[in-house]
């Protein structure tokens, strides 16, 4: 046998069972999303286009712009917030680093929903704050909740690669920038900055994709006018019992976030290989 | 002018060589700027304040929220004591068990395949491989319910653990395959210059070198089972529901003291898990951190 046969039935395995359980569920997606209910409320297979049609009604097109919206908010808040984050423990950490990026982490391990619960507790009407302070501030229900919500769930995903990317880089470019009399700002947005851009993109694609579709923020720290296409989706399956309009609704989402998997994953793809070369 | 220009060909000198006498300059050539230590400050409160809060108020001996009026472990008796909230973590640990143990075997033996295969079908299916990573959950579980309903699956314990493993063979597969990719080929090349055949290699030499990445995979990928919520909500049955939808049906009925206790418990397990997964490659007598084999950034 030689080496690559026995390599190669390896693959075998893993490759089977992320065709059926991954990439057959997909189909079987795409394929219901063309169907209808009958009149028993079951899920049809069809060749219909009604579902797509509704997306367009103006009950749902605003909640799709609405959650590409919260999304790309998100990622702004995320890179404003972990830009600094990554640079401080990469450039400053010493002998810390290790910890401190384990403390970075840490909260990453709470469960999502006892963090997003944990802002209910701390920010809600008869929250802790209002308590202390004594005030009647209004945080649940807005869009800033739900905002505040998706960042907290998905900044170490931005810092990550950010502090991957700044570790990698080598100081001594920065000297050079100082040596031809850069500003502190000029040298960052002249040489750091475009020597990290691959992980300020890496870590934007890995906090919008999950960002556009949660729903457990807006479930949560959200009211009826901060729904998502998450909230959408999640409806169609459970309550409303109609899968194939809820099916339409991820394939758009999914159609649309495919621009940027396929940047983030070719740029994936291009570092292993460089990686194995 | 600096020294580094004036000698292109040389070794990067200690920075004390290029410090001009008088020029005070930081011992690193990065601009510190002032307000930085402060946002970093800020950073922690606003990541760690609102899980302190959970784990103070878990020990509360009132229902309140707002204020803490003493120590007590009654939220704890309430969550050990509810039969269904126990049958509940027992599934969340047979979920993350089954998860872990598929899900590392059929990762590894993908990340070996990758690395060392040249077939067709591999370059397909490393980017197959990397797509339920970026893939939203939501998408994952709303076409996973729908297939197991199409095939007249019964949704239970064993749909989640299907859920499961499928997006926790990329997170092993990642991780394993960086170590792969570190690890010399002479070694095995040497082995079966021996006489060994390509099993015996694998299993006498690959494996062996491979097995820090294996369990720090396998640690990740347990920990991530035990704290995923939307891939579960979607694919679980009626009882026992794993831990966190069960959190979430409590969060929707309102704020309870109970739910404190639960995520401090939540929290330990993860630490534990996410702990041994940074520590025991150490312990197995490697030098590079656990978090290095995790991050796939050794020996790159």
């Amino acid at each position: 046998m030689t080496e690559n046969r026995f390599a190669a039935t390896f693959l075998v395995p893993g490759g089977l069972w992320l065709l059926l359980l991954f990439v057959v569920p997909l189909l079987c997606l795409l394929a219901i999303s063309f169907g209808y209910t009958d009149d028993l409320g079951e899920a049809v297979y069809g060749t219909r286009l009604d579902n797509y049609d509704r997306l367009l009604d103006p009950d749902y097109l605003p909640v799709l712009f609405r959650s590409v919206g919260f999304a790309l908010a998100t990622v702004v808040l995320c890179l404003l917030i972990g830009y600094p984050v990554a640079y401080y423990i990469a450039i400053f950490g010493g002998r810390w680093k290790t910890v401190l990026l384990a403390l970075v982490v840490l909260p990453f391990f709470v469960n999502y929903l006892i963090r997003t619960y944990a802002w209910i507790a701390m920010l809600g009407d008869d929250g802790l704050v209002n308590g202390v302070l004594d005030t009647d501030l209004r945080f649940l229900n807005t869009p800033y909740a739900v905002i505040a919500g998706l960042v907290y769930g998905f900044l170490t995903f931005m810092i990550l690669p950010i502090y991957a990317a700044l570790d990698r880089m080598d100081p001594w470019l920065i000297e050079a920038g100082k040596d031809l009399y850069g500003s502190p700002w000029q040298t960052f947005r002249n040489v750091t900055l475009p020597h990290t851009i691959q992980g300020v993109l890496a870590g934007s694609v890995l906090v919008f994709l999950p960002a556009v579709g949660d729903f457990v923020s807006a479930s949560l720290l959200g009211g009826p006018s901060e729904v998502m296409v998450g909230n959408l989706i999640q409806q169609q399956f459970q309550a409303s019992d109609n899968w194939p309009f809820g099916a339409a609704l991820t394939v758009a989402m999914m159609a649309f976030l495919m621009i940027w998997m396929v940047l983030y994953l070719r740029a994936a793809a291009r570092e292993t290989r460089g990686a194995e070369a | 002018m600096s020294t580094v220009e004036s000698r292109p060909g040389a070794p990067r000198p200690p920075a004390a060589v290029t410090r001009e006498p008088a020029a005070e300059k930081p011992a690193k050539p990065f601009d510190r700027p002032r307000f930085l230590k402060l946002f970093i400050g800020l950073f922690f409160l606003f990541s760690f304040a609102p899980i302190v809060l959970v784990v103070l108020f878990s020990f509360n001996s009132s229902r309140s929220l707002q204020d803490f009026q003493g120590f007590s472990v009654r939220w704890y008796e309430t969550f050990f004591e509810s039969e269904s909230l126990r049958d509940s973590l027992l599934a969340s640990v047979q979920i993350a068990l089954v998860t872990m143990l598929i899900a590392t075997l059929i990762g590894t033996l993908l990340a070996y395949g990758l690395v060392r295969a040249r077939t067709r079908a591999s370059g397909a299916l490393n980017i197959l491989m990397l797509v339920p990573l970026v893939t939203p959950e939501i998408v994952a579980g709303a076409s996973a319910l729908l297939l197991f309903t199409q095939i007249g699956f019964e949704l239970s314990l064993t749909t989640i653990m299907l859920a499961h493993i499928t997006f926790s063979i990329s997170y092993v597969t990642v991780v394993v395959r960086a170590r792969l990719a570190a690890i010399s080929r002479d070694v095995e090349d040497a082995a079966m210059d021996l006489g060994a055949t390509r099993l015996a290699t694998f299993r006498l030499v690959t494996l062996p070198a491979l097995w820090p990445a294996i369990l720090a995979a396998g640690l990740l990928v347990f920990a991530l089972s035990f704290d995923d919520f939307v891939l579960s909500f979607f694919t679980t049955g009626e009882s026992p529901q794993p831990l966190p939808v069960r959190i979430w049906t409590q969060i929707r009925f309102g704020v309870r003291p109970t739910i404190n206790a639960i995520g401090t418990f939540m929290l330990v397990v993860s630490i534990v898990t996410i702990g041994l997964a940074l520590l025991l490659p150490r312990l197995l007598g490697r030098r590079e951190s656990g978090l290095k084999v995790l991050l796939g950034r050794e020996g790159a």
